[in-house]
């Protein structure tokens, strides 16, 4: 009976080990997916939603000020609804791209970039305040029309910018120079072979 | 000569003898976009490209097309009317059919470059159906009638 339950037991830890195994190489398979799907998030984000250009635009008081003083009222309030759909979708899309950063720093991160403990630290709490800053932004943005928040949109946009910055260094073997570099160094591994 | 140099050798060329004659950045960009074949994405300039070389002119075109479409995002909305009632009086069609064109058809969502950032795309598009629908008002009311008494503008195709 005694080594029946050892067979068994040993049975489960080998099982058990394969499970790991199998997950291990899964994981493996599944980081260049990571990297590039944070990258594009990187991208979006420095490129597309935070910079001061469009942010200004989306945001901008003298449009309203346009509007108000020059038109009737039915495109005042055309102009109240385009700008709330735009700014939910830039505070939608801004979520999702710090969604996708935080999901590679979850889970793939500490295996290419050297952060130290308390940067991680510092980060999970930045990501964190971030996605509630993002859903009080959402929040306010629906009820109270897309001027409601000026300061509340540039500290997040500041905020969301700082953690671009860190996920920027995390990121920066998979600049082109750094690549070509490898690149380089991998067709001469092949030449010597 | 490494080909960037030529593609901003091309630009410059492009902005001093065709571009800077275009002073809108509106007109600009349908001028660019009317440069780009609809089925390969790609520019054309023969002036261009004999000059410089097909690829280059194609790169230079793009170039100043992604160019044009950023000064026409970064413009008030004030400004975005003025250059469309600019651009609408340069053209040889009716105010009101020019108007129900673009609001139908939209052709303004194909004169965007490729690869645009789609909100940057979408703020756009957004700031044209306001202009829009600020001229169709000015259209049907006249130039003399007070702010104030201006009607609700007819939003019926």
């Amino acid at each position: 009976m005694i080594q029946l339950l050892l067979f068994l037991l040993v049975a489960v830890m080998l099982f058990f080990s394969l499970y790991l195994l199998a997950r291990r190489s899964s994981h493996a398979e599944g980081s260049a997916q990571d990297l590039l799907e944070a990258r594009q998030a990187l991208n979006a984000l420095q490129n597309g939603l935070l910079p001061q250009e469009i942010l200004g635009r989306i945001f901008a008081k003298e449009d309203l000020d346009y509007i108000t003083s020059a038109t009737p009222r039915c495109i005042h309030e055309l102009l109240l609804e385009e700008r709330k759909r735009i700014a939910l979708s830039w505070v939608g899309q801004v979520r999702r791209q710090l969604l996708s950063l935080r999901q590679f720093h979850l889970g793939s991160a500490r295996f290419y970039a050297q952060l130290n403990f308390r940067t991680e630290i510092r980060l999970a709490v930045d990501f964190a305040a971030l996605q509630s800053a993002c859903r009080a932004l959402q929040f306010l943005l629906y009820l109270r029309g897309p001027y409601a928040a000026p300061r509340m949109v540039e500290a997040t946009a500041a905020a969301a910018a700082k953690v671009c910055g860190i996920s920027e260094k995390s990121l920066a073997f998979l600049k082109p120079t750094h690549l070509s570099v490898i690149a380089d160094s991998s067709s001469r591994d092949r030449a010597t072979l | 000569m490494p080909k960037r140099i030529d593609v901003q050798r091309a630009a410059h060329d492009l902005h001093l003898r065709t571009l800077s004659k275009i002073s809108r950045p509106l007109d600009r960009l349908i001028y660019l976009a009317s440069t780009r074949d609809y089925n390969t994405g790609l520019y054309y300039h023969d002036g261009l490209a004999a000059r410089f070389s097909e690829e280059v002119a194609c790169e230079a075109l793009a170039d100043c097309h992604r160019e044009a479409f950023r000064e026409l995002t970064s413009s008030s909305l004030e400004d975005l009317v003025s250059q469309m009632e600019a651009y609408m009086a340069s053209l040889h069609t009716s105010r009101g059919e020019f108007i129900a064109a673009w609001r139908k058809l939209e052709p303004y969502r194909v004169a965007i470059p490729v690869n645009t950032d789609p909100l940057a795309a979408e703020f756009l598009f957004s700031n044209l159906k306001v202009a829009l629908a600020i001229l169709e008002t000015r259209l049907s009311i006249g130039p003399m009638t007070e702010p104030g008494a201006w009607p609700r503008p007819s939003l019926v195709q």
